[in-house]
């Protein structure tokens, strides 16, 4: 894959951004939780219909929101946690992982149906640290 | 293939191939350890013995517990991820810069630096984010760069040197809770501590203080305890007498009872058993011979009387020393309370006189002609005869 040398921030020459990468950014407007905007990136402009687009980072943002809720359930779980001094934790996965993983099936299963056909691959968000969700361009 | 934690990039430390993070300096992490299990094992060995016989087994018991969880949410703040971002990978950064305006040279000549801010609504209120050049990313909000990690933490509240790590979203429940079980743990100790001091005080306290107190009491009215028994003095029992020996205030009382004058054992039992009227030679000398002295000494005890207490031993060859220390310990300590009207060298000095009251032993300090110091000498040699 061919991607542009990262440029010092001081030169004056103009970066140039990978060419077949499209990247989602994290959409603040609703506070620090989990969402990524649904707007379509420019490079992805009629590669991909938009209504489509949307669900797509939809589903994923509802359940990152879910992971990062509060229910009764992880209250309950921390609380257990905590009563066992925190040694719990080496033997049970926590309620975040779990939706994490499940974000990782849907996007392996969006990755064969819908982006797929399309010569699009989606990078697990997981992977990029929550920070973007990173779409390779497999052919221009 | 190298795993994540071999290319890390920041100024932390992984430890245990890639579980465990933490900064780099950890030397007062080790202190804040140290007297933790310090304090805590010196209670559990020591205060814990009386208090589990005393009290109940349950003190140590729940001592214990709370030390282990004192320890698990410690050590979870230190080593774990307070929540660090990871860096933007080249291609990231790539995209961002170059949507950054770039550095600019405005219209006075002034250079400007890239703008790395972007404003964005949260809740209905604008919030700056700000682009962090080295982790390459947008830093989320409430997210920060620790310069001494080389991270950037989400949800950062300070970098912790006590605790050896940064404390952030990931850890930060935990850094709370140590503090929280701590505060209760040295409260718990320290209760218990008192306790275990004043049980085993308790009486010697009492008792002794209680003592002392009553004996202070009597000192300053100038009475004995089988006077305060008897009743003698008892301003209920018996109005109209006073104490004849009281010095008027109490403070006069203590000074003449506690630094009064010391009298001297009138007993001299270290000189010879003799009846009254025998007639005794008096030898003596003033010692600036000190060899003539030490025979003279030497040959006048050989002939008085056998001395009763042999218990004391003797140094004629020494005569001359100032010091009675070699005869024995409480010689010593009288000798050196002789009146001052016992001047001189030391000597040895065999005292005896017309009354029937033989010397012995030896006087340090010297001693004036015997003729005019009689009562003096035979002081002395009482003096340094009894303890």
């Amino acid at each position: 894959m061919s991607s542009s040398k990262p440029l010092p921030n001081s030169s004056s020459a103009t970066i140039l951004p990978p060419a077949n990468k499209a990247f989602v950014p994290r959409d603040y407007s609703h506070g620090t939780e989990l969402r990524f905007s649904t707007e379509l990136p420019a490079k992805l402009q009629g590669r991909i219909p938009e209504e489509v687009f949307t669900a797509v980072i939809g589903n994923i943002n509802q359940l990152l929101i879910a992971a990062e809720t509060g229910s009764a359930s992880v209250y309950l779980e921390s609380c257990f946690a905590c009563l066992t001094g925190y040694l719990a934790y080496i033997c049970m996965e926590t309620q975040y992982e779990k939706c994490l993983r499940s974000v990782s099936r849907l996007v392996e299963e969006y990755n064969r149906t819908v982006f797929g056909p399309r010569n699009l691959s989606m990078i697990d968000p997981s992977e990029r640290g929550l920070r973007v969700i990173e779409i390779v361009l497999l052919r221009p | 293939m190298p795993k994540r934690w071999e290319v890390y990039p920041g100024k932390s430390q992984v430890l245990c191939s890639g579980r465990c993070i933490s900064a780099k300096n950890l030397s007062v992490f080790y202190l804040t350890l140290a007297l933790i299990v310090i304090s805590s094992c010196l209670f559990l060995a020591f205060d814990c013995r009386l208090l589990a016989v005393t009290l109940s087994p349950s003190v140590p018991v729940l001592a214990a517990v709370q030390f282990i969880f004192v320890l698990c949410c410690l050590l979870r703040t230190t080593f774990s991820d307070p929540g660090i971002i990871p860096r933007g990978t080249p291609d990231e950064a790539a995209w961002i810069e170059s949507q950054l305006e770039g550095p600019q040279v405005d219209r006075d000549g002034n250079y400007r630096p890239p703008v790395r801010l972007k404003d964005v609504q949260i809740n209905g209120r604008v919030f700056k984010l700000k682009y962090c050049f080295t982790c390459k990313l947008w830093r989320p909000p409430r997210a920060s760069h620790c310069s001494t990690c080389d991270n950037c933490v989400d949800r950062f509240d300070h970098h912790c040197p006590w605790v050896g790590n940064c404390v952030g979203r990931r850890n930060y429940r935990y850094f709370y809770l140590f503090l929280i079980s701590l505060s209760v743990y040295c409260l718990y100790v320290m209760v218990f501590g008192i306790v275990n001091l004043v049980l085993l005080a308790f009486f010697s306290i009492w008792s002794v203080v209680g003592l002392g107190g009553f004996h202070t009491m009597l000192i300053c009215r100038e009475t004995s305890t089988n006077e305060d028994i008897k009743g003698s003095f008892n301003q209920r029992r018996h109005p109209d007498l006073i104490n004849p020996f009281d010095q008027g205030n109490g403070l006069a009382n203590c000074c003449y009872v506690l630094f009064g004058p010391v009298t001297p054992s009138l007993l001299n039992f270290r000189e010879d058993e003799i009846g009254l009227g025998s007639s005794i030679s008096l030898v003596t000398n003033n010692g600036r011979n000190g060899t003539v002295s030490a025979a003279a000494a030497s040959t006048a005890v050989t002939a008085t009387p056998a001395v009763r207490y042999s218990n004391l031993t003797r140094n004629n060859n020494d005569a001359t020393s100032n010091s009675v220390g070699h005869v024995n310990n409480s010689v010593q300590v009288i000798s050196e309370s002789l009146p001052a009207q016992l001047p001189g060298d030391g000597n040895d000095v065999i005292v005896k006189n017309g009354n029937g009251a033989p010397a012995d032993g030896v006087i340090s300090g010297g001693t004036d002609a015997v003729g005019a110091q009689n009562s003096n000498t035979q002081s002395a040699s009482s003096v340094h005869c009894i303890v």
